[in-house]
């Protein structure tokens, strides 16, 4: 590795435990899940009706406009939520979560040259306006006067968090949106280490923003089988025996990383280093992850290898889990194959599954690891699986003290990515 | 990112356009203003069976994009150790079959109205089960690596324009950092989804001159090789201020921004072959004076020839102005994208040995 490293020095958070990050933080190191019955919309006749919900109903400027502060202009929510921007949940939460991490940076002006790198997760297509356009069977939509009316949007921009956080924050630099479904968000990271170690930015504001809570979403997801068909504040229990399926989550976690040096100059206060990271495929099938992990593996030697760190140096892996009877076992085999015995968990039974925001949620829940000296609980785990052969740390979070933690995540279709965080110095 | 020496080796391209799959031949065909209107693409349909199962569960895009990586391996003969290839790509929205989401709706309604009630107990089982791997804007790239074997280094960016400059940019990173050694990198989109044009009628884009196509390109680099088509010599994402709230720059910044964007990545060195690929008017127009201001020999319109393909319109004009390099026997191109995200992308190609 060259001179250059990758701090952290913001984190914000939007999750079921509320919104910002001590929220999270409070709530997992208090060992309790937030996953609970759908309110943001009528899930009743849904085959899934738990999620990892933020305790919102609705996203609106008036949320916006309470936690959002000083960044926005007088009115521009107001307009946003009458164009219909802020249907998207995700939106909001994005903003929030980078708002938090800026402030909490203390970012000035000339962080604003920074480059922004965040994961975002599919359009969120609204089904009520698509209906407007239901003839005879077929929905017509188009160029013309088939572009819907005033008000109407038939889906939002995959990128419109990351155009609205650009904007707001007066981010001048360079704008990457990651699309790669639940590994998106770590992928936005390790991007974001990468730029400041090679010299292609001095700071940046990365990180995730999901929300799979609507109709498409929470159906399209049970469509394919994925959720847990128990509608329980239980339903996902990553790693146990009895693991039926993945509870839907949602949220942001953002970012500011920073070239180490700079930083400290400036005086902000590391909370950790990007030590390493490394992507990888499956390439297997689209429908299943590969079921001997060994894709999942290289990704996490290599991350380790590139931190030129050894595997008995990492001290907790805050593993990918989703509670999947699929996903668990062949992560399980890539984890013992190279960490042995080393404490995992997974956060996705306390918060859900929070999609593209996976991985970043799951990197600031690492954060308990240096700034507690907590590592994360695994919720609902109560009967080890021998098909998990691994040291899953129980529903209540573990006390140690340790100095690296690697963070996975894998994406529907394949997509591996390994982040590997160290205790600032 | 300027890379070392000559630059990082091309190897092989594959495009998809109106003129077909094809590896070589599109700078000349435009060129020779011998290429078809941009149009709906008549791609090559699925003959292998795991092709054929796969294909149901792709969109438009995905298919496309399988065809162009699957193009640039077998004319890079890269058939051993694909499992430590890289793959790097622009991917655009979601590609969902209307008829999918129309029999959902369907069977959603209730007195003429649309009933979430009615959607959870019947609208949902109406559409294929899977539908959610059609929508997934990263199974553009997931489904090309998956039938390809694809296992190395990876990373999809949503694309309409500058995205696709970041996957080739990440790309070259990857190789110069030893994560891989060889790499396909690219774009694949279809502006002719229903949606997306909606969403482009929206947002002004149709009123002022954007042509929506689609098509896919890929190309593929390596670390080191023997007589390649070219060199990637430099690569980067020239971001551009814009009003608050804005879309897109204004025209006059846009140019000025153009004129360094230009400079810094050719780095004083001389320019024979200019690709421009603005989106429609306002971005032509800000590009427009840039070919004689680098004083090149050539200068292409790729937009005008190919239309707007979104995340595909970058890798398309860097595929067109390779093709031209080794067509005119030609040192160096700068291609200058501008897509509808209002950012620049530069990309400095040499040429190679082959």
């Amino acid at each position: 590795m060259g001179a250059r490293r990758a701090v952290i020095t913001g984190v914000g958070a939007v999750s079921a435990f509320g919104v910002g990050y001590e929220a999270l933080a409070n709530g997992l190191a208090a060992g309790r899940s937030a996953v609970g019955p759908i309110r943001s919309f009528d899930a009743r006749t849904f085959p899934t009706r738990v999620a990892g919900e933020v305790p919102i109903e609705k996203t609106n400027a008036l949320f916006l406009e309470k936690h959002r502060g000083v960044l926005l202009h007088v009115g521009e929510a107001g307009t946003w939520e009458e164009s219909g921007l802020l249907r998207d949940r995700k939106v909001c939460f994005g903003l929030v979560a980078a708002a938090e991490a800026w402030r909490h940076a203390r970012c000035g002006t000339a962080e604003r040259k920074g480059a922004l790198s965040i994961g975002l997760g599919l359009e969120q297509a609204f089904l009520e306006d698509l209906a407007e356009e239901l003839d005879e069977g077929e929905i017509r939509v188009g160029a013309g006067d088939l572009a819907g009316g005033e008000g109407v949007r038939f889906r939002s921009r995959v990128d419109l968090t990351a155009e609205k956080i650009r904007s707001v924050v007066g981010l001048s630099g360079r704008v990457a949106v990651h699309a790669s479904a639940c590994a998106a968000g770590g992928m936005a990271v390790a991007h974001a280490a990468s730029l400041i170690e090679r010299g292609a930015a001095d700071a940046v504001l990365c990180g995730a923003a999901d929300s799979m809570v609507n109709p498409l979403g929470i159906g399209g997801m049970s469509r394919l089988g994925a959720p847990s068909p128990r509608a329980e504040p239980s339903a996902c229990r990553p790693f146990d025996r009895r693991r039926d399926g993945l509870v839907v989550g949602e949220g942001a976690a953002m970012f500011v990383v920073e070239e180490e040096s700079r930083a400290r100059a400036r005086g902000a206060e590391p909370l950790a280093v990007i030590a390493g990271y490394a992507t990888t495929q499956d390439a297997y099938r689209a429908t299943a992850p590969r079921p001997d992990g060994s894709r999942a593996l290289a990704a996490m030697e290599r991350a380790v290898r590139r931190a030129n760190l050894t595997p008995a140096d990492v001290g907790y892996v805050n593993a990918h889990g989703t509670g999947t009877p699929l996903n668990d076992p062949a992560e399980a085999k890539a984890i013992r194959a190279l960490f042995g015995d080393v404490p995992t968990s997974s956060i996705k039974g306390a918060v859900g599954h929070l999609m593209a925001a996976a991985g970043a949620i799951e990197l600031a829940a690492c954060l308990l690891a240096f700034t507690r000296d907590l590592l994360p609980g695994t919720a609902h785990f109560e009967e080890p699986d021998p098909e998990c052969p691994i040291n899953v740390i129980g529903p209540k979070p573990l006390a140690k003290r340790v100095d690296y933690v690697l963070s996975n995540s894998f994406g529907f279709g394949g997509q591996n990515v390994s982040v590997l965080l160290g205790r600032p110095r | 990112m300027r890379l070392d020496g000559k630059g990082l080796p091309i190897v092989a391209v594959s495009t998809l356009t109106t003129a077909g799959l094809s590896g070589r031949g599109l700078g000349r065909r435009v060129f020779e203003s011998n290429h078809p209107l941009p149009s709906e693409i008549d791609a090559p349909a699925p003959s292998r069976p795991e092709d054929v199962r796969q294909r149901k569960l792709m969109s438009r895009a995905a298919w496309f994009s399988t065809l162009v990586m699957r193009g640039a391996l077998t004319e890079a003969r890269w058939d051993e150790g694909r499992a430590e290839i890289g793959a790097f790509f622009g991917v655009g929205a979601s590609g969902a079959e209307m008829d999918e989401v129309a029999r959902l709706v369907a069977a959603s309604m209730e007195d003429g109205r649309f009933s979430l009630a009615r959607c959870g107990r019947e609208g949902l089982d109406a559409c294929n089960p899977l539908f959610a791997f059609q929508i997934m804007n990263n199974f553009t790239l997931c489904h090309g690596a998956i039938l390809e074997g694809l296992g190395g280094p990876n990373a999809a960016f949503f694309s309409r324009g500058s995205g696709t400059v970041t996957a080739l940019e990440e790309a070259c990173a990857s190789i110069n950092a030893g994560a891989c050694e060889r790499a396909l990198v690219g774009g694949a989109d279809t502006a002719l989804h229903p949606v997306t044009m909606a969403e482009l009628e929206r947002e002004g884009f149709l009123r002022q001159g954007l042509k929506p196509a689609e098509g896919a390109a890929a190309l593929a680099i390596a670390a080191t090789a023997e007589a390649p088509l070219g060199y990637v010599e430099a690569v980067r994402v020239f971001p551009v201020d814009r009003p608050r709230g804005a879309l897109v720059p204004r025209t006059g910044v846009l140019r000025d921004a153009a004129v360094p964007a230009a400079f810094d990545a050719l780095e004083d060195q001389p320019c024979d072959v200019v690709v421009l690929a603005p989106w429609g008017a306002p971005a032509r127009e800000a590009l427009m004076d840039l070919p004689e201001m680098l004083e090149a020999e050539l200068s292409v319109d790729a937009s005008l020839s190919l239309g707007e393909s979104l995340a595909a319109a970058p890798a398309l004009a860097w595929a067109l102005a390779l093709d031209l390099l080794v067509h005119l026997d030609k040192p160096r191109a700068l291609v200058l994208s501008a897509g509808p995200d209002g950012d620049l992308g530069a990309v400095v190609l040499g040429k190679g040995g082959a």
